[in-house]
């Protein structure tokens, strides 16, 4: 038997006017973790694509399993023991757990019966206490990532490419799918694992390869890795820091919230000072959002009170929000933030239409300039404004949004999950520009759930549990273990 | 060399693709010049006059189902609107005077339509099968009120005792051979163009069909934009509806039937995407040509009902599947 489970040599893939891979050539021995990381169009996406049959490569060769495969389909890679779980999980909620792992295959199992016994065996044997009969809707984004995983090991996977497994898990659900990785790998299962998170990388990995631009810039074991060379090597030059130096704050109330409560959240009390970046810690549906979403006016709340300088605002909806100076950078960027059909422009353009009207009329020449000042400014890739916000990276995706509301100045910004699915070097410009907001007298409120990012970035953290406040750290005089600590309750 | 094959190659793909961006257009050139060879009649100014007068109420249908379209929703009640605004309007010559009775007849069309758009936003009513139904029930509703209202019995203009010249005008009448209908519709057309291109309204329709939660966000009312659409597509309704009381003369409660398919597919062939957002009211003027030329054509074919039937039936599919291709 060939030793090596995967070996992808020298592939090409041309799209028009771009080499998304050049000369891509990896090998993943049996019973690996193999990390890939890379920035946002490094290529990683399209490699998997082929391997997967969404796309036929132009040139090269791949040998899966001793194989060599010309052409494939996705259902083709699936019977052949390559199965790849997205980032967006593919899965039907409105059916139970043992339907989706079998989904089109009940026969193969005699019946339903038959499926739910195997799909109890297979939860069992990666020790998921996963009810079959449960609907998937009705599950957590873990218990979902664990269906997915069942459901590659009953194609009897030899390979499961896991594209960003950890961008909806909570800290100590990634820990859980840390103990399975560490199983599949222990029965001679192959992983792929794709992601932006260098912690998970170093933590689970044995061997790693850098891409960059569609090449393969580097790959060895992870235990020679630093994780400035990895760094480094993704963006292709030295970044110093993760994160810039913090910006200082002035202890001068800028807002303050008093009584927030919605069926959720219970006594939200808190106040943001002028120049400050406050961070909202919390588990993945601890309130965070909810939080920001009832300041901002998006969710209804009642009985409470909101101080802009000490003076009462009444903020019963975005609008009345953005007139206040507040602006929001929402956490699902695709669902709640863009329009992605439309263009640059328009999408710049969208929060400060209503300044560019007289009686009315839309100003478009003032539209234009608007959009171009803030693609100059923030140094978005793009190849014009009329470019549709689609066909642009996450990072820069992004950086439309954030300048969407630079150019409306606000006093308050809300960034929930400013980074999520960005690159280490486009999530260092938005760091930077949320210390230049903060030091023109702004302040920001930020929600992440990556620990080390808020701990980094923020002046002041507020745990939040269950929908309150269960803590208030100065990140310079906690740890993280603290921290967490008050986040899990 | 270089330079000369550079140039060759712009000008063929720049044919390309202006194909590709004007199917619509290609095809009403290719149906004319077919129908044209095969039975040259159909060039005939009877013929072209007899079209143009055929047309109404359509246009003013569509123009205002592209702007519910672009919002990214869909509005079958415009049969009930049709039906009841054009049974009123005939019904208050009467007692009103001919002005009179139009302008209740618009403003009828307008509160039906912000009554279906305040319904909408009160149910919550989001996404497109609840927004179908919804619309399709006070469809029924407005065409029941309009059977109650006129007994099932015809109105008829000729029985009014007060004059309705502009009704005869809005129906016969011409200026040199251009229909004077066409040339008021022409003026209401530029209107709602320059609305949907130049306004902040118009563009906060174009936010919320591209999406809505993202438009909610940066500060767009959706909920009042939504009213807005439906009232658009009620006036537009009202205005259809007196356009085809001038041409038949005649007013009844089912008189609106069939217009809302007919008016979601000349959107759709103008390249509107049922998606939402993306749309042009100029394009969907186009659809309609097609479709009116499509209609006129097979009957100068003679092809029979049933076959025109399943024609429109094949062009809306292939027009959505067309869309579908876009995005890709």
């Amino acid at each position: 038997m060939d030793e090596s489970i995967l070996v992808v040599k020298d592939v090409c893939k041309y799209f028009p006017g771009v080499t998304a891979l050049d000369h891509v050539s990896i090998e993943v021995p049996r019973g690996v973790v193999y990390g890939i990381v890379g920035e946002n169009g490094a290529g990683k996406s399209t490699l998997m694509k082929i391997l997967s049959g969404v796309y036929e490569k132009d040139e090269g060769t791949v040998i899966f399993n001793g194989e060599t495969i010309e052409r494939t389909t996705p259902i083709q890679a699936l019977r052949r023991g390559l199965s790849i779980i997205y980032q967006e999980f593919n899965l039907v909620n409105t059916m139970t757990v043992g339907e989706n792992i079998f989904l089109g295959r009940f026969n193969e199992n005699h019946g339903m019966r038959g499926t739910h016994k195997k799909a109890r065996e297979l939860l069992d044997s990666i020790g998921s206490t996963i009810n079959t009969y449960s609907m998937v809707g009705d599950l957590s984004a873990s218990e979902m990532q664990m269906v997915e995983i069942t459901k590659a090991l009953s194609f009897d996977s030899k390979l499961i490419i896991m594209d960003e497994p950890s961008s909806s898990l909570t800290s100590e659900e990634l820990k859980r799918l840390g103990v399975i990785i560490n199983q599949l790998r222990d029965k001679g299962i192959s992983i792929i694992y794709i992601s932006h998170k260098l912690d998970e990388i170093f933590e689970y990995c044995d061997i790693v390869t850098v891409m960059r631009d569609g090449h393969v810039i580097d790959t060895k074991p992870v235990s020679e890795f630093t994780r400035n060379e990895m760094i480094t090597k993704m963006v292709g030059r030295t970044l110093e820091n993760e994160y810039p130096p913090r910006a200082h704050f002035v202890e001068e109330p800028l807002l303050e919230v008093r009584n927030l409560n919605t069926r959720k959240l219970h006594n939200i009390n808190f106040t943001l000072h002028k120049g400050e970046i406050l961070g909202l810690v919390g588990l993945v549906g601890a309130g965070r959002t909810e939080i920001i979403r009832a300041l901002y006016g998006a969710d209804k709340a009642h009985g409470h009170d909101i101080l802009l300088r000490g003076q009462p605002v009444k903020i019963r909806n975005p609008k009345q929000a953005m007139q206040a100076g507040i602006g929001l950078v929402p956490e699902d960027r695709k669902r709640e933030g863009l329009i992605l059909p439309f263009s640059v422009e328009s999408n710049i353009t969208m929060a400060s239409l209503e300044r560019l009207s007289k009686f009315g009329i839309v100003n478009h020449a003032a539209e234009k300039d608007i959009a171009q000042r803030q693609i100059d400014a923030l140094s978005i890739k793009t190849p014009s404004r009329i470019t549709k916000m689609v066909s642009l990276s996450g990072g820069n995706q992004q950086k439309c949004i954030v300048g969407r509301w630079l150019e409306r100045n606000p006093q308050i910004l809300i960034l929930d999950e400013p980074t999520r699915g960005i690159d280490v070097g486009a999530k260092y410009e938005i760091y930077v520009l949320m210390n230049k907001i903060v030091e023109a007298g702004g302040a920001i409120i930020m929600i992440s759930s990556e620990l080390p990012e808020v701990l980094n970035m923020s002046n002041r953290v507020l745990t939040i549990c269950g929908g309150r406040i269960t803590g208030e750290f100065i990140p310079e005089h906690a740890t993280a273990a603290e921290i967490m600590d008050k986040a899990i309750g | 060399m270089r330079v000369g094959n550079r140039m060759k190659e712009n000008t063929s793909t720049r044919f390309i693709n202006f194909i590709k961006n004007n199917l619509v257009l290609m095809a009403i050139v290719v149906l004319v010049v077919v129908t044209a060879i095969v039975q040259p009649k159909f060039l005939s100014a009877a013929n072209l006059t007899n079209v143009m007068r055929q047309l109404w109420p359509l246009p003013f249908i569509a123009l205002g189902m592209t702007f519910v379209i672009i919002g990214g929703f869909i509005d079958l009640s415009v049969v009930g609107m049709i039906s009841l605004s054009g049974v009123v309007t005939v019904a208050l010559i009467d007692p009103l005077g001919q002005v009179g009775a139009i302008l209740c007849g618009i403003l009828l069309g307008a509160m039906m339509g912000y009554l279906n758009g305040t319904i909408l936003t009160a149910c919550g009513a989001m996404i497109q099968a609840e927004v179908l139904f919804i619309t399709f029930g006070m469809s029924s509703i407005y065409t029941a009120i309009a059977l109650l209202l006129t007994n099932a019995e015809t109105l008829r203009i000729a029985r009014c005792i007060k004059p309705y010249t502009i009704f005869t005008a809005l129906g016969s009448g011409t200026v040199g051979i251009v229909p004077i209908v066409l040339i008021v519709f022409a003026v209401i057309l530029t209107i709602m163009h320059l609305f949907y291109k130049k306004t902040l309204a118009g563009r906060n329709i174009s936010l919320m069909g591209g999406n809505k939660e993202a438009a909610f966000l940066t500060g767009c009312n959706v909920k009042r934009s939504m009213r807005l659409v439906y009232t658009i597509s009620g006036i537009m309704s009202a205005m259809g509806a007196i356009s085809l009381v001038s041409r038949v003369t005649t007013a009844t409660a089912t008189s609106g039937t069939g217009y809302e398919t007919n008016a979601i597919l000349c959107v759709v062939v103008g390249g509107t995407t049922l998606k939402g957002g993306k749309g042009s009211v100029l394009r969907t003027m186009l659809g309609v040509a097609l479709v009116v030329l499509l209609g006129n054509c097979m009957n100068m074919l003679g092809l029979s009902t049933y076959m025109q039937t399943v024609m429109r039936g094949a062009v809306l599919v292939i027009a959505i599947w067309l869309d579908n291709r876009k995005e890709l």
